[in-house]
């Protein structure tokens, strides 16, 4: 592999998070307090040590980042005061924007005008569009619940697998690791399970409250997907989905409501660096829950009709979300997590044929 | 000085960052106000490159000498010496006039600063103008302190001549290097280097031994001190004590033992260790069943000597009065508890390094079998010999030390003496293993690295990863580090861990600082004037520091600083005169003194 130095890596890594990792002195204090290293998985010390010396290339070959899930034991303890959580943190969004084609999600990172301008202008298309159709109510109901159809088949196509071949591809691939194609499909069963519950969360000792409560956002947010796209929820007269609904709507927007508070309070490592994305990732995920179940409430209500700015705007969060958020910014976790523990554990099993484990 | 010695200031001063700096606005102001000044630059950290404008505005000015003043003003002088040349000036008639060389280095020090530019615009050395005033001397000397370095710093001066009070806190002198088992790099047996020193006092003409004793306040000027000193109830008469250990031997009332670090229980009335000097019996007064329930006494009626043992003595109040003073106060170990991931008195067989030289010295509770820790019939966790013995120890560098949590520095001993309990364990327990973590290994002094390679010889496991925590498998223990020059996760299991901890000041330092009238670092350790010219003088007068009050040390360093301390005293001693304190040098003395010197 050709590794080349990049002395100001460690620089321009200071838009995606922040803190100054020089501090590291490597005593190995981090990779061995945390609950979830094993053989052959060592972080976070290990990439501390590749991103001093500038290895990009050899940077973006590392799936340990997606294996921590920040329960900060190596921040409270690191006697440098190194932040090696935080660290990870940084490096996953690092990671984020490499594995994405377009570059946009590099772009949103390093620079928040360039988000907000997206933000603006996805809003604007979405009003053009309300003036084109006039701001009648059944054809734009009717558009917006084809959009919400396009745009998951479009970003699924078009960003996310790519990203996630990509995301293959360097990690994989390039390094030569020689996995066995069994262990691709024998660990298969495992990323479904990991993708949709993210269990290994609970290895960390402090994380099961904080697991159960991204587990029922995660619920909550699928099963809206589901009941609003595929079951229309907007246009159903069944009773059991408009409740399923409700129920969905309200765990998203309760569940964020307290993730929120909890990053106000800054009460653990976790919560106390907030990077922008972060921001628009959950008060847009709350935004959607709070709008979608308003906009049941006023049909519902009958009041939809005199009121259907409301409409309107859980449209634009829609768009937002669906065309910026979920491609190019924290959603993609969702995937990579899971994808880093299959792809690692190839990985794992290539390194055990070659005797080197 | 005329019109023809006008002088130019410039101030150099690194932008570093660093805020508790001198206030250069203001030293430069205050040179403004020198009659002889003319002109001051200010600098950021660039240095000059303009050399023509310079030496222009020298010759506009008329100026004939130039003073550089900063932290480091050698850096500028070559590009001063060009002007001055091409202003047609002796480049000679640069003066420079360091802040850090002569102690002014915080925002406190600006009245320093100012004056360190006085003198060198008056062209008067800085030390000859800022030499205190000299008062006469008594040449009786206090020692606060009674470990290594104390013992060194009285023995020096008695040996003079000269009357010397050791004034420790404790039943016995000796200190911690008494508790050791052997001293790094030779591996000499320490109570052989020390026992004979402590005996030496003892017995010394020169010397009155005061233990048991503290100092509570200071009153007087340098050269003549009043000390007020606590004599805490011995309850023992030291002079008419025989040393029998019948009184022990009847005594029903039991603590822990601090001389053994906790690890062994003694009597109420007690011996701290039987090479203790005084050799004498004492009470303390906290687990006495006398003092605190008022019944027993059982220790008076069996004690074969007539009044000796005296249960309703009270403390007392002395004065003395001294000429000079030497602070040896030393340190205090880390409390490996506020560590939880260790599990310091959770697992029984984590233990610190002072409880394991304990247990490895042959003086000590096993004598020196190394043992695990058991629980006696009261429930005490204690070392008794009659217990089993590991067959793997790990030890655990830089506890509490090199740690943003707790003490940002190093310990400087605890790598040495980790090295050296590996040896110990090795001699004792030769198909033991022995696992040493350690993040940087510091093995700094005269023969120092040649013992870590001999060490590294004897079959010990040296492993380069701070053990991030240990936990308790089955019947061992598990300590969890990563190996990381071979990128590896090691869990290791062992039978005992040994937590080198490291040094802390003690916990009252900061009161008897302000007592002394001295000041400390951040942390607690002593200020000496200079750190590295001038180690063990403070800017109050007659007032020495030596050993680990001072500063994280070993032997070797504590004792050398407790000979300095005592050539310190000595001087003053031999002079018959005193220099008062630095700290009451004003500026406008300074000035003055520097006026006089020009005119000589």
């Amino acid at each position: 592999m050709n590794n080349r130095v990049d002395p100001d890596f460690i620089k321009s890594l200071n838009k995606f998070g922040r803190k100054d990792w020089n501090a590291c002195m490597h005593c190995g204090n981090c990779t061995a307090v945390c609950t979830l290293t094993d053989r052959g998985v060592l972080f976070p010390r290990k990439d501390i040590r590749t991103l001093q010396m500038g290895l990009t290339s050899k940077l973006a070959t590392s799936v340990e980042p997606w294996m921590c899930y920040y329960c900060g034991d190596c921040t409270d303890t690191c006697p440098r005061d190194a932040n090696p959580g935080e660290l990870m943190m940084t490096l996953r969004r690092w990671l984020t924007a490499k594995y994405d084609w377009t570059g946009l999600s590099g772009l949103f990172y390093r620079s928040f005008t360039s988000l907000v301008i997206a933000f603006l202008l996805v809003a604007v298309a979405i009003i053009v569009i309300g003036f084109i159709k006039k701001f009648n109510q059944a054809d734009i109901m009717h558009f917006g619940h084809s959009l919400e159809f396009w745009m998951i088949i479009g970003v699924f196509c078009l960003i996310l697998v790519p990203n996630i071949f990509r995301m293959f591809y360097f990690t994989v691939i390039k390094p030569k690791v020689g996995a066995p194609f069994g262990s691709y499909i024998t660990g298969f069963f495992s990323l479904i399970g990991n993708m949709f519950t993210q269990v290994k969360t609970l290895k960390c000792d402090k994380q099961s409250l904080r697991w159960f409560e991204h587990f029922l956002v995660v619920i909550g947010y699928l099963g809206l997907l589901v009941i609003t796209v595929y079951l229309d929820w907007f246009g159903t007269i069944n009773q059991i989905i408009i409740y399923a609904g409700y129920i969905t709507g309200g765990l998203v927007f309760f569940f964020t409501l307290l993730l929120m508070f909890s990053r106000l309070s800054k009460g653990s490592q976790l919560t106390k660096y907030s990077h922008s994305t972060d921001w628009f990732f959950i008060i847009w995920l709350f935004l959607m829950g709070l709008t979608a179940f308003l906009v049941r409430v006023f049909i519902d209500t009958g009041l939809l009709t005199d009121h259907f700015w409301l409409y309107m705007v859980h449209l634009i969060i829609l768009a937002q979300w669906g065309i910026l958020l979920v491609p190019f910014g924290k959603w993609t976790h969702f995937l990579y997590r899971s994808f880093a523990i299959y792809f690692s554990n190839a990985k794992t099993s290539g390194l055990k044929l070659k005797g080197q484990l | 000085m005329g019109e023809n010695n006008l002088t130019g200031i410039y101030f150099c001063f690194p932008k570093n960052g660093n805020t508790d700096v001198v206030d250069i606005s203001e030293v430069a102001s205050y040179a403004g106000s020198i009659p002889e000044v003319t002109v001051t630059w200010h600098s950021g950290n660039l240095p000059l490159t303009d050399i023509n404008s310079l030496a222009a505005t020298i010759r506009n000015k008329s100026i004939k000498r130039i003073v550089i003043a900063g932290d480091t003003p050698g850096f500028e002088k070559a590009f001063f010496t060009k002007a001055m040349v091409s202003a047609g000036n002796n480049p000679e008639d640069i003066v420079l006039a360091s802040f850090r060389e002569h102690g002014a280095i915080s925002r406190a020090d600006t009245e320093r600063a100012k004056a360190i530019v006085a003198c060198a615009v008056f062209g008067v050395p800085f030390d000859l103008a800022a030499a205190p005033d000299e008062s006469d001397v008594n040449t009786e000397t206090l020692v606060i302190g009674g470990g290594i370095s104390g013992i060194q710093a009285s023995l020096e001066i008695a040996d003079s001549g000269n009357m010397v009070y050791l004034v420790e806190r404790t039943g016995t002198i000796g200190g911690h290097m008494a508790m050791f088992d052997k001293t790094f790099p030779t591996l000499d047996c320490a109570a052989c280097i020390l026992t004979p020193k402590m005996v030496e006092v003892g017995q010394h003409a020169n010397i009155e031994l005061m233990t048991y004793c503290e100092v509570r306040g200071i009153t007087g000027t340098p050269g003549n001190y009043r000390v007020t000193i606590l004599k805490k109830a011995r309850r023992v008469n030291l002079a008419t004590c025989i040393g029998c250990g019948t009184c022990s031997e009847k005594c029903p009332a039991t603590a822990p033992s601090e001389f053994d670090e906790g690890t062994t229980l003694r009597k109420a009335i007690y011996i701290p260790f039987p090479q203790a000097v005084p050799n004498k019996y004492l009470i303390d007064a906290d687990s006495c069943r006398y003092v605190q329930e008022g019944k027993c006494g059982v220790c008076a009626k069996v004690c074969p000597v007539e009044y000796c043992i005296n249960l309703e003595e009270k403390d007392q109040e002395i004065e003395l009065t001294v000429g000079n003073i030497i602070v040896a106060t030393g340190f205090k170990p880390f409390d490996a508890k506020k560590i939880e991931r260790f599990g310091y008195g959770r697992f029984p067989n984590v233990v610190t390094s002072l409880e394991f030289e304990r247990l490895i010295n042959a003086a000590g509770p096993t004598g020196g079998e190394i043992v695990f820790r058991t629980q006696d019939k009261k429930g005490n966790w204690i070392f008794s010999p009659d217990s089993n013995k590991p067959k793997s120890i790990g030890i655990v560098h830089c506890v509490g030390s090199r740690d943003e949590n707790h003490n940002k520095y190093c310990s400087r001993v605890c790598c040495m003496y980790s090295l050296k309990l590996a040896h110990l364990v090795k001699e004792k327990l030769p198909d033991a293993d022995v696992y040493e973590y350690f993040i940087d290994m510091r093995s700094f002094g005269k023969g120092y690295e040649e013992f870590y390679e001999r060490i590294k010889g004897e079959g010990i496991h040296i492993i380069r990863g701070r053990t991030a925590k240990i936990e308790e498998k089955g019947r061992q223990l598990m300590m969890r580090s990563e190996d990381m020059l071979n990128d590896k996760l090691i869990e290791q299991n062992v039978d005992m861990v040994i937590l080198s901890i490291g040094l802390e000041p003690r916990q009252d330092a900061k009161e008897v600082a302000k007592m002394l009238g001295i000041t400390t670092t951040d942390e607690g350790w002593f200020n000496e004037l200079n750190y590295i010219n001038d180690p063990v003088s403070t800017f109050t007068g007659g007032i020495f520091i030596a050993g680990t009050c001072q500063g994280p040390k070993d032997i070797p360093d504590a004792v050398a600083q407790g000979a300095a301390a005592a050539s310190g005293v000595l001087k003053s001693i031999s002079n018959t005169k005193i220099k008062q304190s630095v700290k009451d040098l004003t500026l406008d003395k300074i000035e003055s003194q520097a006026k006089q010197l020009t005119n000589i």
